[in-house]
């Protein structure tokens, strides 16, 4: 039983919706809208498609053969692992990029919703983030398989995969409010954030190694500083050490998606907070 | 408890609204450029507040922010400034099956819309099979809601709102689709939920549901909250003002609010309707056709908040009506003119008042009177006091329950000579009592030239009681009453009323002359009557005869014993009279007569008989006659001149007149009176009064 605040009273004051401390006691009072909301994305998502839920496995296995085919027979590379360590890589990928580029556009994609119902908006981007979960986790199976596969053991430092995906976690639902926020009121956010996604895929090490960049250019040069700004570089190298080393990552690599986490967080909700109760003026 | 609190909303959005670019109009460019948005109140000062159980409607035009405002109700937006409080759940009915997504089947869609509306799944699980039986969707519930009619798309999203069961209900114009049976069917679940002390909401322009749902109506224009005592009123109020923006103009000063809506005017005072639904309006005839002010295309020209200048053209005349409407003093100003292309031919002009039937009492000039009730036989319409050109104010007095409407007074101050006011009751269906000033164009104005007519400027008050009306017209009278001890005579348009302390002894037409010329009987009510002049105890007031060529000169004047009348006949051009009498037409109670050759009892009246009859025998010439009555003083009358001889004869009137007259005749022996030019004596007699009764 929840405690009675968290329960909904069916009080409305107008000049309650911006106040950002509300936001933990409203998501609590509409979780299961929220799961519906998600529920209803995977159904419309594979509703008229013959192999319906198939192609959320389909989709990130033909990804991880198609770039394994290319960097095992065009650019070869001497590592019997890497098809585990590009899908380790890829899978928390795309669960950062497609919640991003989905994320961004949920609220205008939802329009009739919001224009029409009161609920606290944060469900939206936040079911968005949700759905890509869904993905993530049947990814992660994937990649558990494939990492088998390749005779790689599973240690005990898998543990450390939830405290890790916390911080990513985190740090996409806190970026997926600000851009969809942000995308209500200047359309152009979508295609920059497509744009970023396809230069993210590249800037992040998922067919290489952060040990590979460390080796091409200066570690303490301006170049590598802003390559490390990107907090999946650090994140995905943790993965990897969690897996495929089967210890806790460096200490180093995890203070700045923290940082990143906390202040996308923070800054998400609260603009988006503030924001939110005119989107449907916007829409 | 109010259940929904509202204070002071007001929501401001920028005009350009929509998604923006980073670089376009409005975006960051105008930003950096230092362009402001400009700013559109959708809703301004909104304060209102809902009790549990309540049924409030909002009408409104379409674009006076009634969605806005169900918008912020349904907290889909927040208003820009004041707040809202609601205390319960609220179902918003905005959009029908807003949430459903076409690709889900209609159960998921259910449990969907449901779960946004704020219902858990087991509460959905538990009323499932009557919202499905309540739709009437049957089997389809399992197909997606793609493949449902739109009908069915509502009928659905209808019956999950109506079970979700909320204490609040917000309704827009969800009526309006689905066929009649499911509309049937939604306000039946209204009234049971309504039943059931839930509040609703209700935005609609289906005005006869929005006054049998709710208790209450707000009426919404350009964002501002118009309210008025109850729904019928603000509903009406509504109504006078719909059509195009630019014809309609609505202004106010103290208690007053003009509505100015195509060629028709309806004035409220202390926020209660004065004006019929009709309003005020102008019609002109042409080649036997009425075109009223309605037909025209109208336009306001100027606009003031406390008046308006309005200019409609008229469709099928090369006339354009030049209204101009101020508030002054708390009076309503109206100035009616016209402007013509060119020559129109025009034959009459009328500006109708229309007030409501509630207006039970007239009057006009300095009389007074009632309405007639209307009745359905009542085909045209009827005048009810005979017109008297020169007079130029008339009132209307509300029935004794209708405190809250206003006594009227209207006056005409400039006019065209010809524009008469006149009493009208309008025919059953139209309903209503009509002040008309104007009638026939005269044939000097005829046709109307090409320029400017200014035709009359009506003033219309509300100041006074409707006492000090009555008083008005009371003092008015005494100009025209006389007293000679208890017996006094009030001098109206060719007839004088006798009564004799306050009773009155003469009933219709009283005491009037009459002359057969040509065998035609022109009688003196009849004739163009000047406004009368008194002069201490002596009255003087001369009429134009409309057929005949001759002016009578009446003198009234109060001498010991009665009154004494004079009268004299001016011919303007020689002409032959073959008679002529003076009659006083006397109250039924009188039940004898005396003459100096006979008396007698007068007959009962005889309900088969329509005609005037004599009842004495002898036709000899005399002087005076006398009726009797057992509760009316005796009556005398005598004729002191002694120029002629008089008959003095005593008559019974027909049924419906119902009066016994005592009438002088004079028939000269010598066949038809030829008048010369000039003034000639025509009779002189004295009316007296005495306690004399019957024995």
């Amino acid at each position: 039983m929840l405690p009675s605040w968290l329960m909904s009273t069916g009080f409305y004051s107008s000049t309650e919706q911006r106040r950002v401390r509300n936001v933990l006691r409203d998501l609590v009072r509409s979780r299961e809208l929220l799961l519906d909301l998600i529920w209803k994305d995977l159904r419309v998502r594979y509703r008229y498609a013959l192999m319906g839920f198939v192609w959320a496995v389909v989709e990130p296995v033909a990804l991880m053969f198609i770039l394994t085919f290319i960097f095992t027979r065009i650019f070869p590379r001497d590592d019997p692992r890497f098809a585990a360590k590009l899908l380790c890589g890829l899978v928390f990928w795309q669960f950062l990029a497609t919640s991003l580029s989905e994320g961004t556009r949920s609220l205008v994609d939802n329009r009739n919703l919001v224009d029409k119902v009161h609920f606290p908006r944060e469900i939206i981007p936040l079911a968005t983030v949700g759905n890509c979960l869904v993905n993530l986790a049947i990814g992660f199976v994937i990649l558990l398989i494939v990492h088998l596969a390749l005779r790689g053991a599973l240690g005990f430092a898998l543990v450390y995969f939830p405290v890790l995906f916390a911080i990513q976690f985190l740090l996409v639902s806190g970026l997926t409010m600000l851009l969809s926020c942000l995308h209500v009121y200047y359309r152009d956010v979508g295609y920059i954030v497509n744009v970023a996604m396809i230069f993210g895929f590249y800037a992040t090490p998922i067919f290489y190694e952060l040990e590979m960049v460390r080796a091409r250019i200066n570690p303490a040069g301006w170049l590598y500083r802003l390559y490390v700004l990107n907090p999946m570089v650090e994140l995905v190298t943790a993965y990897r050490q969690v897996l495929f080393e089967n210890r806790f990552p460096d200490a180093a690599l995890l203070w700045w998606p923290c940082a990143a986490a906390a202040v996308c967080l923070i800054g998400g909700v609260s603009i988006f907070r503030r924001q939110s109760p005119l989107f449907a003026d916007q829409l | 408890m109010a259940i929904i609190e509202v204070e002071n909303v007001g929501k401001r959005y920028r005009t350009k609204r929509g998604g923006r670019v980073l670089l376009g109009r409005g975006g960051l460019g105008s930003m950096l450029r230092g362009h402001r948005t400009q700013m559109f109140d959708a809703l301004k000062d909104i304060t209102f507040s809902v009790d549990a159980g309540e049924s409030l409607g909002i009408i409104g035009a379409n674009g006076s922010g009634k969605s806005t405002l169900l918008k912020i109700l349904a907290g889909v937006t927040i208003p820009t400034t004041g707040r809202v409080i609601v205390h319960g759940r609220v179902a918003s009915l905005l959009e029908l099956g807003a949430g459903f997504h076409p690709m889900l089947t209609g159960r998921e869609n259910v449990y969907l819309n449901a779960g946004l509306l704020g219902m858990r799944h087991a509460q959905v699980d538990a009323q499932f099979d009557e919202i499905v039986e309540f739709s009437g969707i049957g089997d389809f519930i399992d197909n997606p809601v793609d493949t449902y009619s739109s009908g069915m798309h509502v009928r659905i999203g209808f019956a999950v709102a109506a079970f979700v069961n909320p204490d609040i209900f917000l309704v827009d114009e969800v009526l309006a689709v689905g066929d009649e049976a499911f509309q049937r069917k939604c306000r039946q679940k209204i009234g049971e939920l309504r039943e059931q002390g839930k509040t609703i909401v209700f935005v609609s322009h289906d005005l006869g549901t929005v006054s049998a749902i709710c208790g209450r109506v707000i009426l919404l224009r350009k964002g501002r909250m118009i309210t008025r005592d109850s729904p019928r009123e603000t509903i009406n109020f509504y109504l006078r003002q719909v059509g195009a923006e630019a014809s309609i103009h609505e202004f106010s000063a103290g208690a007053i609010d003009v509505i100015v809506c195509d060629g028709r005017v309806s004035v409220f005072h202390k926020r209660k309707e004065v004006s019929a639904p009709a309003g005020f309006q102008v019609q002109v005839q042409s080649m036997q056709r009425w075109h009223l002010s309605m037909e025209a295309d109208w336009e306001i020209v100027e606009r003031h908040p406390d008046g308006c200048k309005a200019r409609g053209r008229m469709p099928r005349l090369p006339l354009t009506h030049v209204w101009d409407l101020r508030i002054e003093d708390g009076s309503v100003k109206w100035t009616v003119s016209m402007e013509c292309e060119e020559n129109v031919s025009a034959e009459g002009i009328e500006v109708n008042l229309f007030l409501p039937t509630r207006y039970t009492d007239w009057t006009y000039g300095d009389l007074s009177g009632a309405f007639p009730e209307l009745a359905p036989s009542d085909l045209t319409w009827t005048p009810i006091v005979s017109p008297d050109l020169a007079c130029t104010e008339a009132g209307a007095l509300p029935a004794s329950g209708e405190e809250a409407l206003a006594p009227v007074l209207a006056l005409v101050t400039e006019r065209k000579p010809y524009a008469r006011v006149q009493w009208t009751n309008s025919d059953y269906v139209t309903g209503c009592r009509v002040l008309q000033v104007g009638g026939r164009v005269p044939d000097v104005d005829s046709p109307l030239q090409k320029g400017v007519h200014h035709f009359a400027t009506i003033e219309i008050r509300f100041q006074s009681t409707a006492a000090e009306l009555l008083a008005r017209a009371q003092a008015r009278r005494e100009e025209r009453t006389l007293t000679a001890g208890g017996l006094s005579a009030f001098f109206e348009r060719g007839a004088v009323r006798f009564s004799y302390e306050d009773q009155p002894l003469t009933s219709d037409p009283h005491f009037y002359n009459s002359i057969s010329i040509g065998h035609l009987w022109d009688d003196g009510p009849n004739l163009q009557w000047a406004s009368a002049e008194k002069r201490a105890n002596r009255i003087e007031v001369s009429g134009e005869s409309r057929r005949f060529p001759y002016r009578l000169h009446w003198g009234l004047e109060a001498v010991a014993g009665g009154i004494a009348v004079d009268i004299a006949i001016e011919a303007l051009e020689a002409f032959d009279v073959e008679e002529y009498h003076a009659s006083l037409c006397l109250r039924p109670e009188y039940s004898r007569w005396e003459t100096a050759h006979e008396s007698g009892a007068f007959p009962d009246f005889d309900p088969s008989q329509d005609d005037w009859r004599h009842v004495n025998r002898e036709y000899a010439a005399g002087t005076w006659a006398k009726a009797l009555s057992s509760s009316l003083p005796s009556v005398m009358f005598e004729v002191t001149s002694r120029e002629a001889p008089f008959r003095m004869t005593a008559i019974n009137t027909g049924y419906h007149q119902n009066a016994r007259v005592l009438q002088a005749l004079r028939v000269p022996e010598a066949g038809p009176l030829h008048l010369t030019p000039g003034r000639h004596p025509y009779f002189r007699g004295i009316v007296c009064a005495g306690s004399e009764v019957e024995a």
